[in-house]
Order: C-alpha cells, then sequence, then structure tokens
C-alpha cells in the first residue's frame, strides 16, 4: 500500500488534506476559463480573471499543484441596486495538478486588464531529452 | 505552441462551486471526458472563433443606470460602445499576439442591451478597468424618482 502511494503521488493528496482549510475562507468559487499552451521549454497559462486586481491574485505552487485565487476587486456601492446579474461575486479559483513536471522556481506570471499570463517552465527531468546510444 | 487546453465558460463554470463539492468523486471524471470532447472537436472544426458570450450586470442608483461587462484582457481602443435605436451595443476584439505555429486570433464580443426611453443617450459615459468594461447611462429629468407634494384642501 505504501509502495503504490510512493508510486503515484496523486494517491496521497486526498481530499482531507488539501480541502480543509482553504475552502472555508473563500466560501464558494467559481473555474475560471483558461488555455494551456506549451513549448519543449514551458507551460503557457492564460487565465481570464475579469474584475481581479493584483492585490486581490494569489498564486502558490505547493506539493505538485499550482494554485491560483483572484479575488474581485470591485464592492458594489450602496445606493446601486442590481436589476439583473450573470456574473457572481465568488472568487475565482483554478488548480492545476502537475506532479512535479513544472520548475517552481521559475514561475513567471503577470496581470493585466483581468486577463493573467504565468509562465511554467518545465523541470529539466521532464524536457524531451535525446539519449546517446554507446 | 501547440493549444493543449481550452476550456469554454458553461453553467458548470460560471456557477459558484463550494469548495467541499469540487473535489467530488467524479469531478476528476469530469475534466477528463470534458477534455476528450475538447480535443476530439477541435481536431475536427478547426480553431473556430464564435463570438463569444459577455456576461453583463445590470444596476441602477436614482440616477444613473449601470452596466458592467466582462471583457478581460481587450485593449481600449478596441471596445466599441454605440447607442443605436435605443439600443446599446457592446463590441469588442481581443487579438491574441501571433505565436510560432499559429496566426494572430481575434475573438469578437458583442451584446446588444435594449434601453427603455428614459435613458440620455449623449451624455452615455464607460470605463474600462481590469477587464471589466462600465457603462453609465444617465436617466432623463423626468425619469429620476421624484417627490411631489400635494396640498390637500
Amino acid at each position: 500500500m505504501s509502495l503504490l502511494q510512493n508510486l503515484i503521488p496523486a494517491l496521497n493528496r486526498t481530499t482531507a488534506n488539501t480541502e480543509s482549510a482553504p475552502a472555508n475562507e473563500l466560501g464558494a468559487t467559481v473555474k475560471p476559463v483558461f488555455e494551456i499552451k506549451q513549448t519543449a521549454e514551458a507551460f503557457g497559462v492564460t487565465v481570464y480573471l475579469p474584475g481581479v486586481a493584483k492585490d486581490g491574485l494569489e498564486i502558490t505552487a505547493e506539493d505538485g499543484q499550482i494554485r491560483i485565487v483572484g479575488r474581485r476587486a470591485w464592492q458594489r456601492p450602496t445606493g446601486w441596486t442590481a436589476l439583473y446579474r450573470e456574473s457572481t461575486d465568488a472568487a475565482y479559483e483554478l488548480v492545476l495538478t502537475h506532479d512535479n513536471a513544472i520548475d517552481a522556481d521559475k514561475i513567471a506570471a503577470e496581470l493585466r486588464d483581468g486577463v493573467l499570463r504565468v509562465s511554467l517552465a518545465k523541470h529539466e527531468a521532464a524536457k524531451p531529452r535525446k539519449i546517446a546510444v554507446s | 505552441m501547440r493549444l493543449v487546453r481550452y476550456s469554454y465558460p458553461s453553467y458548470r463554470s460560471l456557477a459558484p462551486v463550494s469548495g467541499r463539492f469540487s473535489s467530488s468523486p467524479w469531478s476528476g471524471l469530469e475534466t477528463e471526458i470534458d477534455r476528450l470532447f475538447a480535443t476530439a472537436l477541435s481536431d475536427l472544426a478547426g480553431v473556430a472563433a464564435p463570438a463569444a458570450r459577455v456576461p453583463v450586470d445590470l444596476y441602477e442608483d436614482k440616477d444613473n443606470t449601470y452596466v458592467r461587462a466582462e471583457l478581460p484582457g481587450v485593449n481600449r481602443d478596441d471596445i466599441s460602445v454605440e447607442v443605436v435605436d435605443g439600443y446599446l451595443n457592446i463590441a469588442a476584439a481581443r487579438k491574441t499576439p501571433a505565436a510560432e505555429g499559429q496566426a494572430e486570433q481575434t475573438f469578437t464580443f458583442n451584446r446588444s442591451l435594449q434601453l427603455n426611453e428614459e435613458v440620455q443617450a449623449d451624455k452615455v459615459a464607460a470605463a474600462y478597468e481590469n477587464g471589466v468594461l462600465t457603462v453609465t447611462l444617465p436617466k432623463r429629468e423626468e425619469a429620476k424618482p421624484k417627490k411631489i407634494t400635494v396640498a390637500v384642501k
């Protein structure tokens, strides 16, 4: 059993460990629209987070997962009544599991106009390599 | 760059999901099936760019009506807000820069809202911040709530 858990790290991440603390403070969350593209060197993730400014954005990388949380910056002024809503006030949350294919020290991110672009450099071990045959 | 995965907004993605339920035993299976369909269909149809939906919110206070539209990643010059014939048209184009293997792509957004006659069409203003466009539509003087005191004889 423990051998299997060592071989497949995802089995150790049961819902009990991952969801206990963070889920309480965020409340309901929405998954944002996102795209992932890859080159030989890195993955590029584009996440659409309208309404999120730099202070409301939080990116954490731990235990083989990248977690992006965006809280909307706008508060409805008192005096405004909502007539019709199609968006929500819930925070955005996106969890990407990579199982150590990404070098967590080389993550670069840029947030502009509600679009977050994250560049996740691939771990050396995950890059395609030529193996010489002796 | 090769496009690996694109997730279209759907009811499921726009509706808030509380943390406990988002990791149900089926969520992994559903994501895998969504991904399977997305890659299968995108290979068949090519990269089509239909006009995407823009979520809008309508608010009002006593002086103005406000429309907030979520338009992430668009330049201010590419947004056009027009009031024509009692309709408010919001159109925007998001251009993704050309990368290797792909030409520059343009996604267009379009949303048209019907306005009642209480709007002063020449004083409409719009602001764009953090990916959200806020259009302020001032109400006509006659339409503002007014207190009328009536003397009772």
